[in-house]
């Protein structure tokens, strides 16, 4: 097909054209941003200010400490911040599965009476709500509520980070289980297999990589809030470093720091490779 | 096993009608073709049959039983006995081929035997009928392989399989031919005329005209209804006009923009619509 050789030949923009919509979103944008800077005292002359002081911070930092008694230390602290992240995903994976089966919203409903549609609801609305108050309380709040019920160490923090990880977990995994293709679940319903044998075959085997890929992240997830939780004295290599912070002793400050970076990188790496082979 | 009946039965989307008081009977064993154009209803009208979609109103009634009104147990005693097959295969794609075959009857085992198999592993023992079955499609080396991994051609013959297995009274076959080749298309119709030979009643929903007419009934559906039912003989140009012309108002539509100011094109895309729904017979 011949086209003018004059016509210009546009492909379209992306970015929309100005409309009272676009300007008044601009405006809330900017609006709340302006509020936002004036509610924190946001001030960028005075973080350049503090400069003189972090910079002493952290150089006092160096060398590093690498005398034996710290690295032991060290390694310590991040076995146990390892152990600890392992261990809440695992026993967080384990918690949230059941709970998101039954927090995964049922399509084979059709032609189901009124009562036992209600009946479906019942579990589903009782999981979803364990599940959104595992996850909306922000793991350090579940480590001081474990520390102050059991103590100070490395227990309350698994258990912080196990509760935590099913909340966040379960509801990814349901919304898998919802998120795979439907039809091939449908086939298996239309000859004759029941919601638990069309979920056994159909719907799970679609969902297990995607369900081993976030169990992967929220791991990732762990180990970085593992060093926080330290902080409130639930164990981990972030109990070093407070405890470092406050004897002023800088050198093992970077030493515990630059190790629990390494760590962290490493799994994530490991994690991010795991993953991509998973989706491939 | 009696034969199917939907009576006066509505199946809307939304408020948008995809059924709209559709009446029709089917005795058992018979073979029946259903065409339409995209959208007219024919998927609709076989998900009414498994009850995977709900009903505005009408009865439906599959082996002399209301298939609305049946409560859960009964229904999936009843499914069992209906073997579906798909357009888009419909299988699972991360298990092994012997395995989607096998799935043809997990309805028959109860739910503790299902967890049994479920974590006895892919390769604990396919039963004898699996494997005839798939040396009957050809495919009795790809037992342990992803079903993912195989050709569209072959995952339908896998599904094929899986009804060799269930042996059903019912077969709903959803557009089976469409995505594959035409050696496919006759080896899994050859399949499915054997099963109906066997005493099953075949319910064909097809693109294809000329395959169509192969069956000893054809039923169309225009926007939701019946627009024609009887034998092939009788399904002369114009009553395909008549079935296919929300098509060929679109084919118009299309030349009306006026991009493709081809005539030479357009006369072509309406040739095309006439060999029905722009698919081409195989």
């Amino acid at each position: 097909m011949a086209f003018p050789r004059t016509e210009h030949q546009g492909i379209g923009g992306v970015v929309p054209r100005f409309s009272w919509k676009s300007s008044i979103a601009v405006l809330v944008v900017l609006g709340l941003t302006g509020y936002s800077v004036a509610g924190t005292d946001f001030d960028v002359l005075e973080l350049l200010a503090g400069a003189g002081p972090a910079e002493r911070f952290v150089s006092e930092m160096f060398p590093p400490d690498l005398s034996a008694s710290t690295l032991q230390a060290t390694g310590t602290g991040i076995l146990e911040t390892f152990q600890m992240s392992y261990l809440g995903a695992m026993i967080g994976a384990a918690v949230a599965f059941p709970l998101s089966v039954l927090g995964t919203q049922e399509i084979a409903t059709v032609g189901a009476s009124r009562g036992e549609r209600l009946l479906r609801s019942v579990p589903y609305h009782l999981s979803r709500f364990v599940l959104n108050v595992f996850r909306s309380v922000p793991d350090i709040l579940w480590a001081l509520v474990f520390v102050v019920a059991l103590g100070l160490g490395p227990f309350p923090g698994t258990l912080a980070l196990a509760v935590h990880s099913a909340g966040v977990l379960g509801k990814l995994y349901s919304e898998t289980l919802e998120a795979v293709p439907a039809r091939p679940v449908e086939a298996l319903t239309a000859t004759g297999a029941s919601d638990f044998q069309a979920f056994l075959f159909g719907r799970l085997p679609q969902a297990i990589s995607g369900f081993i890929s976030l169990t992967l992240y929220q791991w990732e997830c762990n180990i970085r809030s593992a060093t926080i939780l330290g902080f409130v004295g639930a164990g981990g290599i972030g109990q070093e470093i407070l405890i470092s912070m406050n004897l002023f002793d800088y050198p093992k400050v970077a030493t515990l720091v630059g190790a629990t970076i390494i760590v962290v990188l490493l799994v994530d790496r490991f994690s991010a490779a795991m993953r991509k082979r998973l989706a491939y | 096993m009696r034969g199917i009946s939907l009576r006066d039965v509505s199946v809307g989307f939304d408020g948008v009608a995809a059924l709209s008081s559709v009446t029709l009977g089917v005795e058992a064993g018979e073979q029946l073709a259903v065409i339409g154009a995209s959208g007219a209803g024919k998927s609709t009208l076989f998900r009414a049959l498994t009850r995977n979609v709900p009903l505005g109103g009408g009865l439906v009634t599959v082996a002399g039983e209301d298939l609305y009104a049946l409560s859960r147990r009964r229904l999936n005693e009843l499914r069992r006995r209906i073997g579906t097959i798909y357009q888009a295969y419909n299988l699972i794609p991360q298990l092994p081929a012997g395995v989607n075959v096998s799935l043809g009857v997990v309805g028959g085992l109860g739910s503790l035997r299902a967890l049994r198999t479920f974590f006895a592993g892919p390769d604990a023992g396919l039963s004898q009928k699996v494997r005839a079955a798939l040396e009957e499609i050809g495919l009795g080396d790809k037992a342990g392989v992803r079903t993912a991994d195989l050709s569209g051609g072959q995952q339908q013959r896998v599904a094929v399989a899986r009804l060799l297995v269930q042996r059903p009274d019912v077969i709903l076959a959803d557009e089976p031919f469409a995505a594959v080749d035409p050696v496919t298309t006759e080896r899994v119709l050859e399949t499915l005329l054997h099963l109906n030979r066997e005493g099953a009643t075949l319910l064909v929903n097809l693109h294809d005209v000329e395959i169509a007419r192969r069956f000893p009934r054809v039923v169309a559906l225009r926007e939701g209804r019946v627009a024609f039912d009887g034998p092939p003989e009788r399904l002369t140009e114009d009553e395909l006009t008549t079935i296919y012309a929300g098509d060929r108002k679109e084919a118009r539509a299309g030349a009306d923009t006026g991009l493709p100011h081809d005539r030479s094109g357009i006369e072509r895309s309406m040739r095309l619509l006439e060999g029905r729904d722009g698919v081409s017979s195989h």
